[in-house]
């Protein structure tokens, strides 16, 4: 391996999005096309009783109408651990917005009159709406130790006890959900955003009884996933199966009022902390319980202390968390999907105990620094989070701060603060299967398991063949997220580009030796496609594949069913984790009160940087998210009517060009020596986690307040 | 969406005969940012669209004399950046600039946006679209079937000219602008023209909130007349929202105010974002009256404008946030200058 | 006096109209399409119908339409025009901006109806051949972009701002720019490759 950075280069599917040829799943074209829209139940819980599609069906253009009637009972579902049953329309409703019928029509205008026509008759039971609700209940899961916290927290000299919450928010990539099925010559072809085309094949292939091996699924760009598109849609087998009833292909685009209400989201949660520190200053014990909104038969766990109880050197943890289960859809995966809720807590409160404590925040942290997982004793495989925050010290101007609260207040009136928050991310692989064909006629085809959704996959796969191959770079094709080119794996948590940069390493490897086999030691100028050329060979092509650390073959048979295999961030030998640390300056207006963020520097921590452009630009993005997160975005329920009241992007408030100041990025960039050949470590989660609290941790500074609710809005500071 | 007849008339004149002779349903589209918008929420159900924007010579704007007039069509893009309104009456440039975005601004015309219709959410949720998944009963959506805003979420609700059947928030901004300003209507009918002062376009809810203008069946706006007055260069409109742009206001402040040296002689206020129609406080503009602006004066002011506020559970903090946004707007208009 | 009251098309008229206009039209490239791909010629019903003649990326067109259609409708499931994209079909995300006579608008809220006598300008048109305009430049050197969904729009819009005078400083920007909502958070590259751009477009 070798440890030279990667140079800067320029997003190599920019050229394409610049000028709108990237095809995502609604832009493709083809004849005889049908339109189909859903519709939504009115009621959050109870029976469908009647349907009647008659006034529908006489929307001139109307096809056919799907209803509960038109599917087979459901089977059991798949095994698989990440794959909940899939269902398809049910006349049962759980929550408010579930499908009951599909119309489909010969134009989209024809398919929303229709669709707005459909008012079915329902009996209705009473439903929990809010984790407060009547009717919700409570169901713990296991908890997290280390050391033995209770008796270490009685012995703490200093202690913090706090309670925090984070809301209910939606992912909302800009791409809503869309799925276009074509039912041609036995074969079902799915094309959809997804960051889990494998699973889309499997999953369908089980609802709608067909072979998986006559499933394709084509995912070649994803507008955007977040998490949000991770599980299967609630949309896909309805959308399939009524291409395949009519014969011709079906597209639906989804309203984003109703993607609100079928897509995951991030539950609400809560957290209580209490934290204790000894007399030298260092932290002891960590008591942390933690609950979050559940739907009743959702499966996102409550994962809250994965990175909290990573962060720092803490000896002692307990962990506690729960589900509290209610009547909505599931909930889900969505960025940093626990580390962000958990580390804006957790990091609110060591700030809060730095403070107790009369230390400076960042010295404070930096004292608590460690070498090994303190949930397992595992040494980590690389650790520079004192890095981070020094660089970023030193890059913010740190040292300039005054400690007290409403101490850095403008001439004007405008209390400006600045705070400091760090985060962890674990890194998990998941296995790949990939091949590479390098061809004489000057062109290289790459497919691999993986999605591309923005955070540069491809950027960063075309970083490793091209400078690590004589070929043609602007003659490269890198095929991933299709069913029928690669074994697609769910592409999530921080482990898509770090799984498939050591494929694409080993795939440069075994080509740089076919190719010294094949030429014999024969000198020939010219790149690799020339070489070729002069020994009259059209192509010369190595199939590769890779698990993690510990994983055995069994995985790929995972990979290959579109099942998930992940492993870490144990590793057996070894525990790895990525980490951050964000700079945070705010200036809050003396008489309305809004807050304003200037500036933010973050530096983290992701292993070796393989494409320095689309990394800086994810962590700037994860800078934003949790800018929306603290100060924007909020999920809201009547809990009189269940669903999402704020169900559009006018009231789910999202950030603006406006609300964003400059985001100073920098990276560690040193190459973990133990997690894969190439160095890397896990990077778009991490970008977001942490943040949040910094945000906070500076509106503390600049006004004395402490706000441990999100998100933060004016007139808590009124 | 139901279907509808499409028309484009190319004179005033023909429009509003197209309007008679369409019977029942029948709307005109101006730019259509909201109505369209409320066609695709199945709120608006119009039979028969008249399309008024390929008339001719109804975009004009006209700075001369002792009147500012814009004529109904002109788009609120255009008109925020008139070299004559930029310079002399900031509260009408910045009312616009601060609404919507750039986009909306250049569809939407500053007649048509006088018309726009409540973002209460429940108002826009519950109409059985296939945009949203909605079930809200709302008196102004469908008369009689009650109000969820009341004893719902009501953090945008509005804490002035409520009723028992409607809080729904009256959500423009140019409007505000206008009727602070003492702005007039210019309205083409059935039975001819006639002049309104704005401040008599828009109702109260009462328990009648599904009707917002005295507009009659078939009357069209075609220009709206500024009175010109000094007080135009010490004014601004201040916008609070929950993000820095593209919001809508939880509380804004139109203000203009006429100085006599460091007093003012004459203010102009008016309120967006608190009130069920653009609300003119006549309170504070009382108080400032002959009065020298300090900080504590247009807090002062700020605070009688909200006297009379009757806010609900979670909007109480804009009776707060009000009388601060307005205490900011009248040291901001202060501090004017013509540049 | 020009009205339109009902336009009776029968279904072949309505086809041909289509299927002509389209014709007019080149492809969006892509090496994904499948090669058989024709743009789907929505049946008009005709009730709902109504003739537009207009000029989309320089190209004369005349085709009915259902009244109902949004701009944004027609460029993408009439004429193949995907670069446009449906973020939220109700003007609260700028992923749909194109130009109307020069002017950004949102597609998805103008009545396709409206184009009538007017200039469309999409993504598409942006760029004359091989030589992409120097904001979509500006976006690949600043990496104003992750998952390139909201892109198009961008563009779109920062090309009208430049153009409007409204990129004079970072903070015009900024508020100028805010009608385009993006997810991945490429803001900050957003506007530099605006402020990169400006400089280049006022000196060619």
């Amino acid at each position: 391996m070798t440890a030279a950075l990667f140079k800067d280069r320029p997003r190599i599917d920019a050229r394409d999005k610049v000028r709108g040829t990237t095809t995502y799943a609604a832009d493709f074209q083809f004849p005889g096309l049908l339109y189909a829209m859903m519709v939504p139940s009115p009621i959050a819980k109870g029976t469908m009783t009647e349907i009647s599609t008659a006034a529908a069906m006489r929307v001139p253009g109307v096809v056919r109408i799907l209803t509960p009637a038109d599917f087979p009972p459901a089977l059991p579902p798949l095994e698989f651990p990440a794959q909940m049953a899939l269902p398809t329309l049910e006349i049962q409703i759980a929550y408010r917005g579930q499908p009951v019928a599909l119309v489909v029509a010969e134009s989209l205008e024809a398919a929303i009159e229709a669709a707005e026509l459909i008012h079915p008759t329902f009996s209705t039971d009473s439903f929990a709406a809010m984790m407060d609700s009547p009717g919700a209940v409570l169901q713990k899961s296991e908890d997290v130790k280390a050391g033995d916290a209770v008796p270490a927290l009685a012995r703490a000299s200093t202690t913090l006890e706090a309670e925090y919450v984070s809301p209910t928010q939606h992912h909302n990539p800009m791409e809503v959900f869309s799925t276009t099925a074509i039912w041609a010559d036995g074969r079902l072809t799915i094309y959809e955003g997804t960051q889990s085309s494998g699973a889309i094949k499997a999953v369908i292939a089980r609802v709608l009884r067909l072979d998986p091996a006559n499933v394709d699924v084509k995912s070649a760009y994803v507008g955007g996933g977040f998490g949000q598109k991770g599980g299967v849609q609630r949309q896909t087998a309805i959308v399939a199966y009524a291409a395949m009833l009519i014969g011709r292909p079906v597209k639906l685009v989804m309203p984003r009022g109703q993607v609100f209400h079928v897509a995951t989201f991030r539950p609400k949660s809560t957290h209580k902390i209490k934290l204790g520190a000894d007399a030298a200053g260092k932290m002891i014990a960590v008591q942390y319980d933690a609950a979050q909104q559940q739907s009743r038969d959702g499966q996102f766990r409550p994962e809250y202390h994965v990175a909290p109880s990573r962060l720092y050197g803490i000896e002692n943890y307990l962990g506690t968390a729960a589900d509290i289960r209610i009547d909505t859809q599931p909930p889900g995966f969505m960025r940093a999907p626990c580390e962000h809720p958990g580390c804006f807590a957790f990091e609110s409160a060591v700030d809060e105990l730095a403070y107790k404590l009369d230390r400076d925040p960042v010295a404070f942290r930096m004292a608590n620094d460690t070498r090994t997982d303190p949930q397992n004793g595992r040494p980590l495989s690389s650790r520079y989070l004192n890095e981070c925050l020094s660089q970023g010290a030193e890059r913010f101007g740190w040292a300039r701060r005054t400690p007290a609260p409403q101490s850095m207040t403008a001439p004007d009136g405008t209390q400006i603060g600045w705070g400091v928050a760090s985060g962890t991310y674990q890194t998990m692989v998941h296995p790949t299967i990939a091949s590479l064909r390098i061809n004489a006629d000057g062109s290289t085809y790459f497919a691999i398991s993986g999605h591309e959704f923005g955070q540069g996959i491809r950027t960063a796969i075309a970083a490793v063949l091209v400078d690590g191959l004589q070929i043609e770079p602007n003659k490269l094709n890198i095929v991933i997220g299709d069913t029928t080119a690669a074994p697609q794996h769910l592409t999530a948590g921080s482990w898509g580009t770090f799984s498939v940069v050591p494929t694409a390493a080993k795939a440069v490897d075994q080509m740089r030796a076919a190719v010294s086999k094949l030429l014999e030691g024969r000198q020939i100028a010219g790149n690799l496609h020339r070489q070729l050329a002069a020994v009259k060979r059209p192509f010369l092509q190595v199939e590769v594949s890779q698990l993690g650390p510990g994983q055995t073959p069994a995985a790929f048979d995972a990979l290959r069913r579109g099942d998930f295999a992940i492993a870490g961030p144990a590793f057996p030998e070894f525990t790895t984790m990525s980490y951050i640390a964000h700079f945070v300056e705010v200036r809050i207006e003396p008489r309305t009160r809004r807050i304003r963020v200037p500036r933010v520097v973050s530096i983290a921590d992701c292993g070796r940087v393989i494409a320095p452009r689309t990394a800086a630009s994810q962590v700037r993005g994860g800078v934003v998210w949790a800018l929306g997160a603290a100060l924007r975005e909020g999920t809201e329920v009547d809990p009189r009517y269940g669903g999402f009241l704020n169900n559009d992007l006018a009231d789910y408030v999202l950030p603006v060009n406006a609300d964003i100041g400059e985001i100073d990025v920098g990276f560690i960039d040193q190459p973990d020596p133990l997690a894969n050949s190439m160095g890397l470590k896990s990077l778009g989660e991490v970008s977001m986690v942490g943040a949040a609290a910094a945000i906070t941790n500076a509106i503390f500074h600049a006004t004395g307040k402490r706000l441990r609710e999100l998100p933060i809005r004016i007139e808590q500071l009124l | 969406m139901q279907s509808f007849s499409y028309l484009r008339p190319t004179t005033s004149a023909e429009a509003v005969t197209a309007f008679a002779g369409a019977g029942e349903g029948a709307r005109f589209i101006a730019g259509g940012t909201n109505l369209y918008d409320l066609m695709k929420l199945n709120i608006e159900k119009p039979g028969h669209l008249i399309d008024i924007t390929a008339i001719k010579g109804l975009d004009r704007i006209e700075t001369d004399g002792d009147r500012l007039r814009f004529e109904a069509l002109a788009l609120m893009s255009t008109v925020a950046e008139d070299p004559v309104v930029l310079r002399d009456y900031p509260v009408l440039a910045e009312a616009l600039a601060k609404a919507a975005s750039q986009q909306l601004r250049n569809m939407a015309t500053v007649g048509g946006n006088l018309l726009q219709r409540t973002r209460c959410m429940y108002f826009r949720n519950g109409s059985g679209s296939s945009s949203n998944v909605g079930v809200y009963p709302c008196n102004k959506r469908e008369p009689g079937s009650g109000c969820a805003a009341i004893g719902g979420l009501d953090r945008g609700q509005a804490v002035f000219g409520t009723s028992d059947a409607c809080t729904a928030v009256s959500p423009g901004d140019w409007p505000v602008a206008l009727v602070a300003m003492d702005a007039k209507i210019e309205v083409l009918g059935p039975g001819g023209t006639r002049e309104v002062p704005i401040s008599e376009l828009y109702r109260l809810p009462g328990d009648t909130p599904h009707l917002e203008f005295t507009l009659e069946p078939g009357e069209m706006i075609t220009a709206i007349s500024v009175p010109k007055t000094a007080a135009g260069i010490h004014s601004t409109y201040h916008k609070i929202r929950d993000r820095e742009s593209y919001a809508f206001a939880l509380a804004s402040a139109a203000v203009a105010l006429e100085m006599e040296g460091d007093r003012i002689r004459k203010a102009h206020v008016a309120l967006g974002g608190v009130a069920t129609k653009p609300w003119r406080s006549t309170e504070a503009e009382k108080m400032l009256t002959g009065q020298k602006l300090t900080q504590e004066m247009a807090l002062a002011a700020g605070k009688a404008a909200f006297q009379g506020a009757t806010p609900g559970r979670q909007n109480v903090f804009k009776v707060e946030l009000g009388a601060r946004t307005l205490a900011d707007a009248l040291l901001i208009a202060a501090e004017r200058k013509r540049s | 006096m020009t009205l339109h009251p009902h336009i009776t098309l029968n279904r072949r008229d309505a086809l041909k109209a289509g299927g002509a206009a389209v014709a007019a039209l080149s492809f969006v490239e892509n090496a994904d399409m499948p090669a058989n791909a024709a743009p789907p010629a929505l049946p008009v019903i005709p009730a709902n119908a109504v003739t537009v003649n207009t000029t989309i990326n320089g190209e004369s067109l005349a085709f009915d339409i259902d009244v109902r259609t949004s701009l944004l409708d027609l460029l993408r499931e009439r004429l193949a025009l995907t670069g446009a994209k449906k973020g939220c079909d109700h003007g609260q995300c700028g992923a749909c901006t194109v130009h109307i006579d020069g002017k950004r608008v949102a597609s998805c809220l103008t009545l396709a109806a409206k184009i009538e006598g007017h200039k469309v300008l999409t993504i598409e048109g942006l760029t004359e051949g091989d030589a992409i305009h120097p904001m979509q430049q500006a976006f690949i050197d600043h990496d104003a972009l992750q998952c390139g969904f909201c892109t198009p729009g961008q563009i779109m819009a920062a090309v009208a701002c430049v153009k409007e005078g409204h990129a004079t400083s970072k903070e015009q920007i900024r508020e100028y720019m805010s009608g385009n909502i993006c997810r991945c958070g490429a803001y900050v590259g957003i506007v530099a490759a605006i402020e990169d751009a400006n400089a280049k477009m006022g000196k060619s």
